[in-house]
């Protein structure tokens, strides 16, 4: 590689395809960008040449994103994959197959160029994982502080586990075994004690700041002093988070308040 | 009453991608098909109601515009005369969701284009939507709707 990634972004639709095709190109990231509109054409792209990583819609005809990702495994030093999709569900099965990440389309630069950053560490082999479920049977042992990316959360709908990105997550909520998860989308419940989350999400940018709520700092938009020595940290979305009195100190140095 | 079918979340999105891969080609075909999913999403989203056959049929041609965009060249549509579609009331998406199922099918079938020709039944009671592509045998989906209105008297 000379610097910039290679990428074979590969969808059946001409437009989206265009549309990602511009998004990488204008990356700094990027060095080199080709299309195929098939998972054939892309085969053919990659026994011609080495790219560091396939952007992949789910959805094709004749053969699906999917079975292109689980080929790709049997290669001997394949290209990352990454999904970019209009279908959420397929998320578990994109995790099954060892994706580098899951993006769903139309995607923001920002969680393009996330993703770009992904596939820039594992190219240069630094180890990132892929973003895995994290269903919150087992605390893993020495859990390390870059924590899990994504979490399995139950499904009110329906039943099942659904996948939140913890950047999406902004508050966790003690509820007796459970954690209750408010994120951009909704609210969930995980069967994990605050304890364990505050344990396994603190890479991620999770602060304890009272004994029932554990907050994403990045989604925390002021800290207001109260009068009896405690705090409140107010969300973007405006939700007020009540600040302890012991975590009063800790929380300003860290947000050098 | 025919239920209300779930809207599709893999389309919307697709269809969305589509307007963004059109913004710096062509602006006013990507203003055309957030209009286009605008008035897709204002009819399926504002809540259970009767709607009229001929409101759900012009419900599908929305649809079929949002894949042609989608799918430049290969969405090929014929929707009933005006004239035949009966007077009944059905339920928003009831004809559309079929057919975007068996759209849905074709296109993953092959690559080539495919011809979506939707009619009403003779019998007034259902719509059914042909799918031809070349290459690939023909599908026939017939999709009930609700009882016609009684004729006047």
């Amino acid at each position: 590689m000379d610097g910039g990634l290679a990428i074979l972004a590969v969808d059946d639709e001409p437009r989206a395809l265009a549309d990602v095709k511009r998004l990488l190109e204008t990356s700094a990231s990027v060095d080199r960008v080709a299309t195929a509109t098939s998972a054939k054409e892309a085969l053919v792209f990659l026994s011609g040449g080495r790219y560091d990583a396939l952007f992949l819609d789910v959805a094709m005809p004749e053969i699906e994103g999917m079975a292109l990702a689980r080929l790709l495994r049997r290669f001997s030093d394949p290209p990352a994959v990454v999904f970019l999709t209009g279908h959420p569900d397929a998320a578990v099965e994109a995790f099954e197959v060892q994706a580098l990440d899951f993006l769903i389309k139309p995607v923001t630069r920002e969680r393009l160029e996330s993703a770009l950053n992904r596939v820039e560490r594992h190219t240069h082999g630094e180890g990132t994982p892929p973003p895995r479920a994290n269903a919150g049977a087992e605390p893993r042992p020495g859990a390390a502080t870059a924590g899990p990316e994504v979490v399995a959360v139950d499904n009110p709908k329906g039943g099942g586990k659904r996948l939140v990105r913890l950047d999406t997550v902004a508050f966790a909520q003690a509820n007796g075994d459970y954690a209750r998860i408010v994120c951009d989308d909704g609210r969930y419940l995980l069967r994990m004690p605050l304890t364990q989350l505050e344990r396994e999400w603190a890479g991620a940018g999770f602060v304890r700041v009272h004994r029932a709520y554990l907050v994403n700092l990045g989604h925390a938009v002021e800290l207001r002093a109260q009068l009896n020595g405690t705090a409140v940290l107010v969300m973007r979305t405006g939700t007020e988070i009540p600040v302890a009195r012991r975590h009063v100190a800790s929380l300003r140095r860290r947000l050098h308040a | 009453m025919v239920p209300t079918p779930p809207l599709s979340v893999h389309f919307v999105n697709n269809a969305l991608a589509t307007a963004a891969g059109l913004v710096d080609e062509d602006s006013d075909a990507a203003r055309d098909v957030l209009a286009q999913l605008g008035a897709f999403l204002t009819y399926r989203l504002r809540g259970a109601r009767t709607v009229s056959v001929a409101d759900e049929i012009d419900h599908v041609g929305v649809y079929l515009a949002l894949e042609q965009a989608r799918f430049p060249g290969r969405v090929e549509a014929e929707l009933p005369a005006p004239a035949t579609v009966p007077a009944g009331t059905t339920t928003p998406g009831a004809v559309q969701a079929p057919v975007s199922e068996a759209v849905a099918r074709s296109l993953q079938r092959g690559r080539g284009p495919v011809r979506v020709a939707v009619r009403v039944a003779a019998a007034g009671d259902a719509v059914e939507a042909r799918l031809a592509a070349p290459g690939a045998r023909a599908e026939r989906v017939r999709i009930a709707l609700a009882a016609p209105a009684p004729e006047a008297a």
